[in-house]
């Protein structure tokens, strides 16, 4: 599973990781913004964006539920994107790398919780589950998101985070930076 | 947030058998109680878990119906009676192969986030279907319930440090 360990303590496995979680942050945008599906009904057109389910449970009274779909699909995978391109970026931005290993702890955890493929296929389900109900399209904010959560998953394989193997090398101390 | 970043601090065998019992006991209300309601004007239905992907294989779609059956029945199951096996392991102490129980706590970590399909569709559809008597979706409070089940799970296989089934002495240097 874990090929990128190959590359592990190699620039070019950092460098790969960087320029993909970069790649993904840039997507990001055009996935929030852009119509994500369109739905139509007896002439009567929706588009919904990203998060428009976020809102409509939020309404609907399943706060705690919204938040944690926000925070699974959305905000979480930023967040590990960001982090990954910190840790990957060269060590000339000095500036960047104050506190890494606090990072590199945030970083694998937020690996649990972003999990925008899951999202993708929750969609992929539920445009094919509604194909009965009513007509439905899908539209540029759902391919970059996507490429988004494509992205996601090539940094995190370019560059392994947690070193395999048996654990008696004790976590905590030495956190991998990416040189 | 500091402290439960701390890893090791936080990872505890017993802290992750107490969230595997929790998260067991939320999979039964997860999935006796409805998750999602549809109307379609006129006619409302509300789904389980179990009944929505029965549903999608009546209407012919299997290979979805497959997908959502596996990531909302199959793989909670077979999560948390893996975890109880490691814990199990764990607490007999000394297990005879902890390499193969290491594998397992990988492969149960990597599947655990595909429960959260279930949670996602309720939010999609429930975004995206709202043409007022023609059709709605709504949710239900069963879809609560299996969140907070999954969420737990994935708490328990943090909380749970596979270095516990490994002997204390470093058998090969890494």
């Amino acid at each position: 599973m874990a090929q990128g360990s190959r590359l592990q303590g190699s620039r070019l496995g950092a460098d790969t990781a960087l320029v993909f979680s970069i790649t993904g942050l840039v997507l990001a945008v055009p996935a929030a913004v852009l119509p994500f599906v369109r739905a139509g009904k007896l002439g009567d057109e929706r588009i919904s964006l990203l998060f428009t389910g976020v809102g409509s449970l939020w309404d609907g009274g399943m706060r705690a539920l919204a938040v944690l779909v926000l925070l699974c699909g959305g905000l979480l995978p930023l967040a590990l994107l960001a982090a990954l391109a910190v840790l990957h970026a060269p060590s000339r931005f000095r500036w960047l790398k104050a506190d890494l290993r606090f990072l590199h702890r945030a970083a694998l955890v937020l690996e649990h919780w972003a999990i925008p493929e899951v999202q993708v296929l929750a969609v992929l389900v539920a445009l094919m589950k509604l194909g009965s109900l009513v007509d439905v399209t899908t539209g540029p904010g759902f391919w970059c998101y996507c490429a988004m959560a494509l992205s996601l998953l090539a940094a995190q394989r370019s560059f392994e985070l947690a070193p395999s193997g048996p654990p008696p090398s004790a976590r905590g101390g030495k956190a991998a930076a990416p040189q | 947030m500091n402290r439960l970043l701390a890893l090791p601090r936080f990872k505890s065998t017993s802290t992750a058998a107490a969230l595997a019992l929790t998260a067991a006991i939320m999979l039964v209300p997860a999935n006796l109680l409805p998750v999602l309601s549809t109307q379609t004007s006129g006619s409302n239905r509300s789904d389980t878990i179990f009944s929505g992907a029965l549903e999608l294989w009546k209407q012919g779609l299997w290979a979805i119906a497959a997908i959502v059956f596996t990531a909302s029945i199959i793989i909670p199951v077979l999560k948390l009676a893996g975890l109880g096996w490691l814990l199990l392991s764990a607490h007999r102490g000394a297990p005879a192969d902890p390499r193969r129980l290491t594998r397992v706590y990988a492969a149960l970590d990597f599947i655990g986030r595909w429960s959260m399909l279930d949670v996602f569709l309720a939010a999609f559809l429930t975004g995206l279907v709202q043409f007022g008597e023609f059709s709605t979706v709504t949710p239900r409070s069963g879809i609560v319930a299996f969140a907070s089940a999954v969420v737990l799970t994935v708490l328990a296989t943090q909380a749970f440090d596979p270095r516990v089934l490994w002997p204390a002495t470093p058998t090969r240097p890494s």
